[in-house]
């Protein structure tokens, strides 16, 4: 290897450039794959009190603000109990499932690492129906 | 003959240059300190408003400081008691140094550790330490609680007479990295030599101390010093974080002061006798720690 | 000849390490915690930890907006720093009618602190125009007395043999510092850079006086205004005061050498 390679390579193994490049890759993999999730996809399914999967419940999402959760966006689950939410611009937020009969299912807190963050969030579990 | 004239052009020519490299510089000083310093001298001797122009008042301004102004003699206690703190914290560091300047296996990695938190945003340091200090979930209080010193917790940033000493403890930990730097290179520049005469003499340890290291020191210490007078003058950061002046005025300083009439009561011209006061009194302290040194910025003699 | 035993030492050193880490450990803990930061007693360790503060953060704060503009004020203080002290410093090695009183000029600037200049020195800036911009920031932080000493210190070591060799060779006096003179004080370039990035990069209340709309606030200035706001029950500030230490900490630990050289070299000129 000719000198000037030799030296180029030296410079490069230097900890003033090894930390700054190894930073902007990290930077860089970290926006690429924040840009491949973030259509805000938000997919679960709502479960009644024997496990069931329950079809045509409403499920709420709440948004924060500031320190209260405010509802924002509504869907129903489909035949299977799962339901979808697209192009949600949260990070934080709260999902309840609302029977038709009016039980809820305890708030499940939602934190994502990013907004718009493509998750798929445990089964919200309704209570047993009032009898 | 034409030697002459060609050399007072080179000469000219040579001082040109040296003019042109030395403009951005001197633009900058000339624009940030020596403008300003007349500036304030200046304008402490008037009454001056945005709205209206310039006034000569002559002393006014001085007379309203020294009379009237009871928040200029607290700030200056205060500035005092800091000052007066910072041998506690160069004592210190002066102890450390000489534990790690003795060879210790991983010295490098205990400067490092105290040396960490000098590099820090004051302002964070400010943050850390009040929440350290906070009332209900602050560390000291929990730790001075279980070991039942005190049945309730103590409001330390709120007390008249613990804020001042609360934020000098911020301050100690901040410096102390730097005061210990600082003598452990006056330290590793004394001649081994020296120590090594006095042993074969039987010249005790602290007497070896006393007479070899401290007045080899000075230098070093004079350094530290300076920097504590300096740093009691003007921890502006901590003190708009931590307190903001203190309950009442316990823990305002000078350039709290100076910076609250100039831009919360926008008094320019108070503002800038204030900032003239405390210019010469760091002059007087700076000249003052000079000749307890020895004079000569502790310089030894060879 | 016996020594004293290491081990009493080693002791008291942990001990003073300990006691300094302490603030560091309590606030990282903080910002990790899932309960309410105000519950008592405080745990030791963090219960739920969660890094979820730090989302919070990021997208509460204009994070990215203060870090880009501490960013454009430290680099132009870096490079104002190299460009102006390399030259003032090689004018001040040359010999010249008025050199010494220069000098002492000089000098007695450093006697001048920051502080007994903020009031003109922000009419002046309003002056210039250039009052709530990075420039104005930056200003006054362009060059500094030390590290122009630090420099004239290093040229005049270099042989004059060079530089006359130089000159025979026909350079221009710039291109004699630029390929002479530098590449033989990588020492003192390494002082002014860490010198000049400190005092811009934690500077307060220069900024806190210059600029007028949060858009303009550095680092500290951003830090120092979500204070307030932010004093809710999570780690949120203490997240933020984490995000905003790293970058520092961070080129501490890999520039030590250069940092605590810069510190001596300069205070013992001072």
């Amino acid at each position: 290897m000719s000198p000037r390679a030799r030296r180029a390579l030296r410079i490069m193994r230097h900890r003033f450039v090894v930390a700054p490049v190894a930073f902007i890759l990290v930077v860089a993999g970290w926006n690429l794959y924040v840009a491949a999730h973030d259509d805000g996809i938000i997919t679960g399914s709502v479960r009644t009190s024997d496990g069931r999967p329950a079809s045509g419940v409403e499920v709420v999402l709440l948004e924060r603000d500031f320190v209260n959760y405010q509802e924002k966006y509504r869907t129903r689950t489909d035949a299977d109990g799962r339901y979808r939410f697209d192009n949600m611009q949260v990070y934080i937020g709260q999902l309840e499932a609302r029977a038709p009969d009016g039980t809820r299912s305890p708030r499940y807190l939602l934190r994502l690492w990013f907004r718009a963050q493509n998750t798929d969030v445990p089964p919200l579990l309704l209570p047993p129906p009032k009898s | 003959m034409t030697a002459a004239p060609w050399l007072a052009r080179k000469r000219t020519r040579e001082a040109a240059l040296a003019v042109c490299f030395l403009l951005p510089a001197l633009s900058i000083f000339f624009l940030y300190r020596i403008l300003p310093l007349g500036w304030n001298i200046w304008l402490s001797f008037h009454s001056w408003s945005p709205l209206k122009a310039a006034q000569f008042v002559g002393l006014e301004n001085y007379q309203e400081m020294l009379l009237d102004d009871e928040v200029f003699w607290e700030s200056l206690g205060n500035s005092l008691i800091f000052i007066g703190c910072s041998p506690v914290a160069i004592a210190a560091a002066l102890g450390i140094a000489l534990l790690v300047n003795s060879d210790l296996k991983g010295a490098a990695v205990y400067r490092t550790i105290v040396f960490l938190s000098y590099p820090l945003m004051t302002v964070a340091v400010g943050i850390i330490w009040r929440w350290l200090y906070d009332e209900r979930a602050g560390l000291f209080n929990y730790v001075l609680r279980s070991a039942g010193v005190i049945d309730q917790p103590l409001p330390f940033l709120q007390s008249y007479d613990f804020a001042l000493l609360c934020i000098i403890a911020a301050d100690f930990w901040q410096v102390l990295g730097f005061y210990m730097i600082i003598l452990l290179t006056g330290l590793q520049s004394i001649p081994i030599h020296l120590y090594e005469a006095a042993r074969v003499d039987g010249v005790p340890t602290v007497a070896r101390f006393l007479r070899i290291t401290l007045p080899l020191l000075r230098p070093s210490l004079f350094i530290c010093i300076v920097v504590g007078i300096l740093n009691s003058f003007t921890s502006f950061d901590l003190i708009y974080v931590m307190t903001n002046g203190g309950p009442g005025h316990a823990t305002e300083l000078l350039i709290t002061h100076i910076y609250k009439s100039g831009f919360g009561q926008t008094r320019f011209d108070y503002a800038a006798a204030l900032t003239v006061v405390q210019f010469l009194l760091l002059v007087a302290l700076t000249w003052i720690a000079n000749r307890l040194a020895g004079g000569n910025a502790g310089a030894l003699e060879r | 000849m016996k020594r004293s035993p290491a081990w009493p030492r080693h002791l008291a050193m942990v001990a003073v390490c300990f006691l300094m880490l302490v603030p560091f450990y309590w606030v990282i803990k903080t910002s990790l915690t899932g309960e309410n930061i105000y519950a008592y007693p405080p745990r030791i360790i963090p219960v739920e930890p969660h890094l979820f503060n730090y989302v919070d953060v990021w997208y509460l704060i204009p994070f990215a907006r203060y870090f880009l503009n501490s960013l454009i004020v430290t680099s132009m203080a870096i490079c104002g720093n190299l460009l102006f002290n390399t030259a003032a410093a090689y004018a001040l090695t040359k010999d010249f009618p008025g050199r010494r009183w220069l000098v002492l000029l000089f000098l007695s600037c450093m006697l001048i602190p920051f502080q007994a200049t903020i009031i003109p020195a922000y009419l002046i800036t309003s002056w210039l125009g250039v009052l709530n911009t990075q420039l104005g920031i930056a200003l006054p932080l362009l060059s500094t007395i030390i590290c122009i000493f630090v420099f004239k210190a290093s040229f005049e070591a270099v042989p004059k043999s060079l530089i006359d060799a130089a000159r025979i060779d026909g350079l221009g006096e710039w291109r004699i510092v630029t390929r002479i003179m530098l590449p033989l004080s990588k020492p003192a370039i390494a002082t002014n850079v860490i010198l000049s990035f400190i005092w811009s990069w934690n500077a307060f209340l220069w900024p806190l006086i210059v600029t007028r709309t949060p858009e303009m606030q550095t680092l500290p200035l951003g830090l120092a205004r979500f204070m307030s706001v932010l004093e809710n029950t999570t780690g949120s500030l203490h997240a933020f005061v984490v995000l905003v230490l790293l970058p520092g900490v961070t080129i501490f630990l890999m520039a030590q050498k250069e940092f605590i050289r810069g510190l001596t070299s300069g205070a013992i000129k001072g």
